[in-house]
């Protein structure tokens, strides 16, 4: 819509720019209240710290595990409801070691998410205190992990 | 007995058939008193995420309905809109007011159907069957608009499938003025009944600064004085167009959750009101192309438990790239566990069933005393009853204490 001004959101992707430098690989406002900011995965846990102090959005909706392929993709979903603005942080990690640190120091609600994610996804939290699976039965295969691209559910048939 | 010999651990859960969804919980007591809550999740995970990364956008509209079946409305208008949004296309605007009309019903559905859970959780059966009597007038009327009385199939991408008739629309309205009058007499209840005063004020409190610590959504959220609704606060359907009161209450107790949601029921119903007295003229829905290039959303509904997620990501094809899904129930598992703590073992019932739990629950409890290797098993029915007596014996001077407080 024409009316729409999104000065808030460019000066967000401006401001995550500057903070995180070489560190910040793109940035992208998709609409009224959605940015979108990539980062490298060693500055992850900064940008959304950044995000929480700077931008109070406090509230970690989920984390989001995407497949590409080569690398796994975790969106981490933060919104700020008195300012209307959802920043989601997106960052990439290989598959073949799908390791990062966790964010429930700064947000306990991730340690549901992250639990979720390590199910559905194997990715491992560093520092999270109990990941364990959440949701798939304790006799599940080890190390298998279905929402990823290459598992079939004829494998548990 | 030293300290570590009164801590008994009690399973709670997983299953009944008689009930509706499965939870486990394990709850450390000593004494009466609840000092530590685990959970275990997952019983009734089907692979929905999976199963939608094989299906059409069409398909997906009714697989992730029959994701929750109280509130498949928002499951659906939710998904529907992101895709929308995904595909870059609009809904006509009697569309979006018929499928806010819908989301208000089944808000009103799901309110009410909570408060008979509760009422019957504290033993207060009478309110139950009064309330859930009642309630049948507003699924008289999704019946009546959709053709079904759960899973109404009403959102389609690119709008609504059925149009509100002239004729409908007295009917709705007819049926809104009985509803209104009902929920005025429950809220009287509420506020004065002392069955529901005794067991409901300062239980299971939540305090606001754990509400939002720990992210607790919807009318969880909005007890314990978080003033905070995504009808609002990240605005889709006619919600920027509708006027209503987002309601807050600061006392942080049980109480506090059934006077949220009694007094959202008004709002609800003044909102279809509104909606029917200004529905727009015009086309319902709007054509939809069946592959979507490569895009992704971001969508959220307010759903009668709270923020419900959705994430979409589109890949050229009809098939959707990655399909996630959050319920508020999975948002208020730490709230809840929260709640539970400090608590007496006869209000867990009631405290659970505070957050109007999707998985609705703690079925089957398995009582291990790890001193003396007794066990025993309780099913929920009789942990409610146990709840019942205990309560009988106790109350006056557990009630007494909590008004000191």
């Amino acid at each position: 819509m024409l009316s729409e001004s999104l000065e808030v959101e460019k000066e967000i992707v401006d401001d995550f720019k500057k903070i995180l430098g070489a560190d910040f690989i793109d940035g992208q406002v998709q609409r009224k209240g959605r940015v979108y900011i990539k980062v490298k995965t060693d500055a992850y846990k900064k940008a959304i710290e950044h995000a929480v102090e700077k931008w109070n959005t406090y509230h970690l909706s989920t984390i989001s595990g995407v497949d590409l392929g080569e690398n796994i993709e975790l969106l981490y979903h933060l919104l700020d409801p008195k300012a209307k603005i959802t920043i989601t942080i997106r960052t990439e990690i290989p598959k073949s070691d799908p390791k990062i640190g966790t964010v429930s120091d700064i947000l306990p609600s991730a340690l549901v998410y992250e639990r979720e994610v390590y199910d559905l996804l194997g990715v491992i939290f560093t520092g999270h205190p109990d990941l364990r699976r959440l949701v798939l039965p304790e006799d599940f295969p080890e190390g298998v992990h279905p929402l990823r691209k290459e598992w079939k559910p004829e494998e548990v048939k | 007995m030293s300290v570590e010999k009164r801590i008994f651990k009690i399973p709670v859960g997983p299953q009944h058939p008689a009930l509706k969804e499965f939870e486990h919980f394990v709850f450390t007591v000593d004494g009466e008193r609840v000092i530590d809550v685990g959970f275990r999740i997952g019983y009734t995970h089907r692979g929905i995420e999976k199963l939608a990364e094989s299906k059409t956008y069409i398909q997906n509209l009714y697989l992730c309905e029959r994701i929750c079946g109280i509130c498949s409305a928002a499951h659906q208008g939710c998904y529907a809109q992101t895709v929308e949004e995904l595909a870059d296309i609009t809904a006509p605007p009697r569309g979006t007011y018929i499928r806010t009309l819908i989301w208000e019903l089944e808000r009103i559905h799901s309110h009410l159907l909570w408060l008979g859970v509760a009422a019957h959780e504290i033993g207060f059966d009478t309110l139950f069957m009064l309330v859930w009597r009642d309630r049948e007038v507003v699924m008289d009327l999704l019946e009546m608009i959709s053709g079904n009385r759960v899973n109404y199939a009403m959102s389609t991408i690119g709008g609504v499938r059925r149009d509100i008739s002239d004729e409908l629309k007295h009917k709705i309205l007819k049926g809104l003025d009985i509803l209104e009058e009902r929920t005025k007499y429950y809220k009287e209840v509420c506020m004065k009944e002392q069955t529901i005063l005794a067991r409901a004020a300062n239980v299971g409190i939540l305090t606001r600064e754990q509400a939002l610590k720990l992210n607790a959504v919807g009318p969880t959220a909005r007890a314990s004085g978080v003033d905070v609704d995504l009808r609002r606060d990240d605005p889709y359907g006619a919600y920027d167009e509708v006027p209503f009161n987002v309601i807050v209450y600061d006392t942080c107790d049980v109480l506090a959750r059934v006077l949220v949601r009694v007094d959202e029921t008004f709002e609800c119903i003044n909102m279809c009101r509104w909606l029917l007295e200004n529905l727009p003229e015009g086309d319902i829905r709007t054509k939809f192309a069946r592959k979507i290039a490569e895009n992704e959303v971001v969508g959220r509904v307010e759903a009668p438990r709270g923020e419900l997620f959705y994430y979409i990501k589109s890949n050229g094809t009809d098939k959707p790239e990655r399909l996630k899904v959050r319920t508020p129930t999975l948002a208020n598992i730490l709230p809840v566990c929260e709640m539970l703590k400090g608590g007496y073992i006869a209000d867990i019932p009631i405290v659970l069933a505070g957050i109007d739990p999707c998985f609705a629950c703690m079925d089957r409890a398995l009582f291990i005393d790890e001193n003396s290797e007794k066990k025993w098993v309780w099913s929920r029915e009789q942990l409610r009853i146990y709840s019942i007596k205990w309560y009988k014996e106790h109350g006056n001077e557990v009630v007494r204490e909590r008004w000191k407080q």
